[in-house]
Formats: structure tokens, sequence, C-alpha cells
């Protein structure tokens, strides 16, 4: 019987053999696989942000659930009113009736976020876009000012302390530690332009560049390692798929694939004279 | 001689496909035909089971979901051998996610190891908070108030509804924060925003392609020791004591390094060769 989790792997197999076929040439079936990933990517993520974030932290304080047997005052009412205005517009659950559970008082101070993410919405409307740079203004300030003490503290601070040498460890400690303080201030003297590198300058930014080159090298290694590991990844899924249980989905979908492949190479050859390869 | 040296410039610049075929028969042909090979923990992941191994009994422990299906090779299998140690020694794990992805990670995490596996209690032994949106803000938020950030479980429970959630309002009150990242937001921005300002014990598993980054924090100590890719995983398998996949799949990694590190000495004996070759000329 064709279930929805032999279904998943069916799309899952075509998906991770049309990424593949990229290797061959760039064709049909990797552009569709690209597509799908990026409408699937952008509308997941939209449909979390809403039902993660928006609904519950901030429509969920604006118009928090109203307790059984309480009586709200005219105002209340009003504020309550738009709240329903607002579930009769929008689909069905958005809004449910009566405000949102988690939360037990308004707090009114939620509506500064929600007025500019409507500033940052009417970037859509040419009149009025200029708004939404206020929206953007407050991201980048608070962006600022939130990463300006994270990286003060962890990047700088922290680590100047742990390039000091430590004296009291093994020689082996004493020599890692030489090893860090040269390496960090070389390649610092590297980045230095307002002199030209020539003389004592010159000779430790070229020591610089070798540390630095050390490091890249490093950041290869580990990036082909990644690399390598997401391969095996998919390969583990396709050999997965290609059993009785999901009835040969890897065997099936690369054969045709291979066959469809084929005939688009010698279409394209029609098309152009010759054949891709 | 030459004939010998023209052979191999040729072989040099054989066709990019070819190269992607024996990469892709060096990973395959070991995953297909299992083969067993050796694997010694390094003090870095020593250093990660050394940090879990040494909480307090009954301790709170924040692990944080940033990974997806496209890393999950390398992460899940530190998530699941993490799980069974944390679990083992009697903790309480809270998850939560960082990346929109980060929730399926942790709730297939969760289901095989505290459900299938040890018949642990939902919301007594492990809660899982999901995902919020925001990044760093969220990290932020996480550090000073989590109640005002997180309202519901990922099972629509209140949280204020869930036993193990009482008394747990920031991040000071988690004993260890251990991070499963890969990428942006991730350990990075944990020790940033929530473990260096509050002195909050923190311990990663990372992808490869991280390491060089993380690796700074966990020489100063900011960070505990360090799971690095799929060959930390596997590390960590064998200190947990239960094989799990990663180990399965550490011949496949094996081999394809050397394939890979064979093509780069090809590639540079046919750069020096060419060079020659053409200074001759």
């Amino acid at each position: 019987m064709f279930t929805a989790e032999m279904l998943g792997a069916w799309f899952a197999a075509f998906l991770t053999l049309a990424i593949f076929s990229y290797l061959y040439d760039d064709n049909p079936f990797y552009k569709a696989a690209e597509h799908i990933f990026v409408g699937v990517s952008a509308g997941y993520w939209a449909a979390q942000a809403f039902w993660a974030q928006v609904q519950p932290n901030l429509f969920g304080r604006l118009w928090p659930k109203i307790a059984e047997g309480s009586e709200l005052t005219i105002l209340e009412r009003m504020w309550y009113g738009i709240y329903d205005f607002m579930g009769m517009i929008a689909p069905k659950g958005y809004f449910p009736a009566g405000g949102i559970e988690g939360h037990d008082q308004i707090r009114l101070s939620y509506l500064i976020p929600f007025i500019l993410g409507i500033f940052m919405i009417l970037r859509l409307v040419p009149k009025v876009g200029w708004l939404a740079r206020w929206a953007l203004a407050y991201i980048v300030g608070m962006a600022a000012g939130l990463r300006f003490y994270g990286y003060l503290n962890s990047d700088v601070i922290e680590q100047a302390k742990a390039a000091v040498v430590d004296f009291s460890g093994s020689w082996v400690v004493i020599l890692n530690g030489f090893i860090v303080i040269i390496g960090t201030i070389t390649g610092l003297l590297y980045f230095f332009f307002s002199r030209e590198h020539k003389g004592a300058l010159g000779k430790a930014s070229k020591i610089g560049i070798y540390f630095l080159m050390i490091s890249f090298g490093a950041s290869f290694g580990f990036a082909v390692m990644g690399r390598i590991s997401l391969l095996i990844g998919r390969f583990n899924d396709l050999i997965r798929f290609k059993g009785a249980d999901y009835s040969h989905a890897t065997y099936w979908i690369l054969g045709a694939m291979i066959i469809l492949l084929a005939v688009w190479a010698f279409q394209k050859k029609d098309d152009t004279g010759e054949l891709t390869t | 001689m030459q004939k010998f040296l023209n052979f191999i410039v040729k072989l040099g610049s054989v066709d990019r496909r070819i190269i992607f075929l024996l990469v892709g028969l060096s990973v395959l042909i070991p995953l297909i035909k299992p083969l067993k090979i050796p694997i010694r923990p390094t003090s870095q992941s020593q250093a990660v089971f050394d940090a879990v191994s040494s909480l307090p009994a009954h301790s709170n422990v924040l692990v944080s979901f940033e990974y997806g299906p496209s890393t999950k090779p390398e992460i899940h299998p530190m998530a699941i051998a993490l799980l069974r140690q944390l679990f083992e020694d009697g903790h309480k794990v809270f998850g939560m996610a960082l990346w929109p992805d980060g929730v399926f990670m942790s709730t297939n995490a969760f289901n095989q190891v505290a459900e299938k596996e040890m018949h642990l209690t939902y919301g007594k032994d492990f809660v899982n908070l999901g995902y919020k949106p925001g990044n760093e803000a969220v990290i932020k938020g996480v550090a000073s108030d989590m109640r005002a950030l997180f309202t519901v479980d990922t099972r629509g429970n209140q949280i204020s509804d869930i036993p193990m959630m009482q008394g747990v309002n920031s991040v000071e009150d988690f004993n260890l924060v251990f991070s499963l990242s890969a990428g942006y937001p991730g350990s990075k921005e944990w020790v940033q925003y929530a473990t260096d300002p509050h002195d909050i014990l923190m311990s990663t598993g990372c992808t490869s392609i991280q390491v060089t980054e993380i690796l700074p924090y966990v020489e100063s100590g900011q960070i505990q020791g360090i799971l690095a890719g799929m060959p930390g995983a596997a590390e960590y398998e064998k200190l947990v004591g239960k094989v799990g996949l990663a180990t399965g799949m550490m011949a496949a990694q094996s081999i394809a390094h050397v394939v890979i590190v064979l093509f780069i000495i090809l590639g540079n004996i046919t750069y020096f060769i060419q060079r020659k070759q053409s200074k001759k000329s």
C-alpha cells in the first residue's frame, strides 16, 4: 500500500537526485528542486514566524483571552472590537473568539512593535514606503546595540585574556601560549594599513600571513569534512529508500531521471547543434 | 620519463565529473559494505563528556537545536548520544530551537531517546519549548525572562502548567547550556548573549565547517569542549558507550578524505610539472 511515508520517501529521493543531477549539467530537474526548496523554505519560515511569535507573543499580549465572568470597560470593549473585526476578515483560527490564550493582561506597549511591523509592510505601497525606514532604523539600532556588548565582552576582552601566556603551566602550555600570542599579534599587524609593510612591520605581517594561511587551510579541511558528511547523509537516505519498504523508490527515480536527462540533452543538442557535456 | 610526466599532467587535468564520480563511489561503497575503523576520542570530545558527567544530580540542562535536515548527518547523532547521557544521569532536559526546522530535529530526538528508549514522562523529565524567530534577540530573551518569550510548548501546553518549568525563568536557572549548532544563530551567539554575561557552563556540538570559528571560545574556556562534526559525534557515541549512526558513517568519511587528499597531491604535482615545462619552453 502506498502510504504517506512512502510518498515522502519518493519525494525525498526525487529531490536528492534532482540536486545531484547538477553535477552533470544545469537542467530542469535541478531547477525544479531549487525552486521548490526556496518556495517551501520561505513559506515555512513565514508560517512559523506567525504562529510561534507574532500570534502568541504580539497579538496574544495585545488581546489576551478574557477570563470567564470578567466585565470589560467601554474602552476594553472597543479594543476587543478591533480584534473581533480582524477575526472577521482573517481566516478561521487566526484570531480565536474572546482573545488569545497565554497572557492575562493587555500590554499596550506592544503597540509599538505592531505599528513598526505595519510600517515594514507599507514598503509595498510606494507613496508611504518611506515609513519602512523607521522600522529599519529601529532594527539597525537595536542590533548594533545588542551586538556591541556581545562582541566587546566575549570576542575582545575574553579573547585578549585568553591570549596571555600562562607561565604556571607545563612547557607545552607555555610554548602554545607563545605561539598563540605571536599568531594573534602578527595576524592583526597584517591588517594594519596605516603604514607601508616594510622593515620590521613587513616581516611581522609576513609571519601573520603564514598564520592566516594555516587557519584558512584548517577551515578548508573542516569544510571538506562537512560536505562529505552531508553527502553521506544523502546517500544513507537513498540506500534506505531503495529497499522494498519504499517500493525501490531510488532505483525507479534514478532510472526515469537518467532517461529523461538523456532526452533533454539530445533535444538541447538539436537546438544548439552540439551535445552538452 | 617524459611520457610518465605527460601521463601525470593528463591525469591532473581529468574531467571534474570523473572526480565527482570517484569521490561519490568512495563514500557509497563503504556505506553499502561497512568497514570497522577504530575511533579514539579527542581531548575536546572528552572535555564535553566530562562537563556533562560533572553536573550535579537532577540538573536543568537547556539543549538548543540550531540545525536542520541539511546538517542532520553531522549533528543529529550528537543530539541522540547527548540525550542518552543526560537522561541516564537523571537530568531534566529543556529543548528549544533557534532555527525553524530545529523543532523537527528536537521532536525526533526526544521521541527516539526519551519516549521510545527510556519511556520518560513529558513535562516531568523533558520538555520541548519549540522555535522562536528572532535570532540573538531570542537568546537575550532566554537570558533575561524566558516566560515572556515562551508561552506555550510544541504540544500546545501553557508553560505555567508544565511541572518541570516551575522555578525556571531565565538562563540562570540552568546548570548547562548545550548548543547543537550548524551556523547562525548558534554557539557563538549563545556565548555572547547568554552564557558569558551570566557565567553559565556551556558546551557545544557543531558542524565541521564551524569548528575553526568556535575553537577560540573553547581554548579560552568560554565553551567546555567541542564535538566537531561527524567525527566528534562518533567519538561521543564511543564515550557514551552506545554505537550509533555516526560510528557507522566514519569509514565512508575516512575513505573519502583519503581520495580527496590524493587528488590534492596529484593536482599539486601536475601544477609543478606544468610550471617547470612552461619555464623550459
